[in-house]
């Protein structure tokens, strides 16, 4: 089954990936964010907040948006 | 009446995504173009090479061996330049290909920042689309709402410049900078940090409410490892001359020049006691005390500048002084001997005599 999945933490990837048919949403952050702690994103699936037992569905678009991004002074090169 | 109010804001927020989508569409053709310069510079690397087989060939054909060993060294120069190139290439060809949103998409997007971030405010004229945040507090220093404008026109510009400005709407600026107004925020311009590339990816795919909302995570976290100016200083005052953050009660200002000081880098006038920077306090050549500018006057006879102390009540500095007393007594003196002077002075008839004719 096809979703598109975005991340909008680090180098901001956003492409069509293949999970497993009955794939929840919190298994689908622990597989692809394994370190990090769900409650620092906001996870929207079709731009709208779900459960985290929301079964995924055939291109379904999941966001991944961190709440916490550090800014920081541009470094001179 | 309200269905005509609402069938106009329908119509400007087509409009407003039609403008959006163009703006996507021209970044799109500039990420494309820098592929083809990339693409360019590898070609003339990729001819150079070609161009330098041929002659190694020819060289080795004629047995030049002194040549083919030239040419060998140029290459084996060049070849960092090639791999160079092949990487830079390899990096902007290697990129997802961003996926270009369709209307509908851009459509969803500015509803989804109605629905995320509160109502986006948009100027057609301008070109802006605008989202203003929830009042920032960071560490119990409260930097008030700010309003995020991107400049839709200047979204094909992304790769040059920030199409975007973050715009302190109650600002509360660090007490060393006006223009900083939040640990990130510098003359309106956002160090993104972490959030760099994010932003940019969102941008590139017309995924709008990712990069309000990137921007919105930004002005919520603090890093004290690389801010402008750290929490800790926000309320202090940066000393005009060393740039030392020094507590608003704890810094001297200089009423000369009007600036804030540290206490390294202000004193007190000798004379008066006012506050004045080093820069504008003068030290007196005569006592070395430093004294303002008030309290300071030029000797009268050499004109050199001294505090109102070193100066007599004449205006006369101690050197002037001691040369004009100098002066009188050399004259007492010559007063003093006028008299025996006098005697020797004939009268204008002394030793002449009548001659007749």
């Amino acid at each position: 089954m096809r979703i598109l999945f975005i991340n909008n933490w680090g180098g901001g990837f956003a492409d069509y990936i293949s999970i497993e048919e009955g794939t929840s949403i919190e298994k689908l952050f622990k597989q692809k964010m394994s370190s990090e702690n769900a409650e620092n994103y906001l996870i929207r699936v079709n731009r709208q907040p779900v459960p985290k037992d929301y079964i995924l569905q055939e291109n379904d678009r999941v966001t991944v948006t961190p709440t916490k991004v550090e800014g920081a002074l541009p470094v001179m090169v | 009446m309200r269905k005509e109010k609402f069938m106009k804001k329908y119509k400007n927020i087509i409009k407003l995504s039609n403008l959006l989508l163009d703006a996507i569409s021209e970044l799109e053709s500039q990420r494309l173009r820098q592929i083809q310069a990339k693409f360019e510079d590898f070609g003339r690397q990729c001819s150079e090479a070609i161009k330098d087989s041929h002659l190694f060939y020819a060289a080795v054909e004629r047995r030049w061996f002194e040549s083919a060993e030239k040419i060998r060294t140029k290459v084996s120069r060049n070849i960092n330049d090639f791999s160079y190139y092949l990487q830079r290439f390899k990096e902007f060809i290697n990129t997802d290909e961003p996926k270009l949103p369709k209307l509908s998409d851009i459509f969803a997007e500015l509803s989804q920042i109605d629905h995320d971030l509160g109502e986006y405010q948009f100027d057609l004229n301008e070109k802006t689309i605008s989202v203003i945040t929830e009042p920032i507090t960071l560490d119990d220093i409260s930097f008030g709402p700010f309003e995020i404008k991107l400049d839709i026109n200047r979204i094909s510009r992304l790769y040059t410049e920030t199409p975007y400005r973050v715009i302190a709407l109650e600002p509360n600026p660090a007490g060393a900078d006006d223009s900083v107004t939040h640990p990130h925020v510098s003359s309106e311009k956002l160090c993104e940090g972490d959030g760099y590339i994010s932003i940019r990816r969102a941008l590139e795919q017309g995924r709008f409410c990712d990069f309000f909302t990137i921007i919105v995570s930004i002005l919520q976290t603090y890093n004290p490892d690389s801010p402008y100016i750290s929490l800790d200083d926000w309320e202090g005052i940066s000393c005009y001359d060393c740039g030392y953050t020094v507590a608003g009660d704890e810094s001297y200002y200089c009423e000369f020049c009007d600036r804030e000081y540290c206490s390294n880098c202000s004193t007190y006038c000798q004379i008066c006691d006012t506050t004045t920077c080093l820069g504008c306090a003068y030290e007196c050549p005569s006592c070395n005390e430093p004294v303002c500018q008030s309290c300071t006057a030029k000797c009268k006879e050499c004109e050199d500048v001294f505090c109102k102390h070193c100066l007599t009540e004449e205006g006369l500095c101690n050197n002037c002084e001691e040369q004009r007393k100098e002066t009188e007594n050399e004259e007492q003196e010559n007063k003093s001997k006028k008299p025996e002077t006098a005697a020797a002075v004939q009268s204008d008839s002394m030793g002449k005599t009548v001659v007749h004719a």
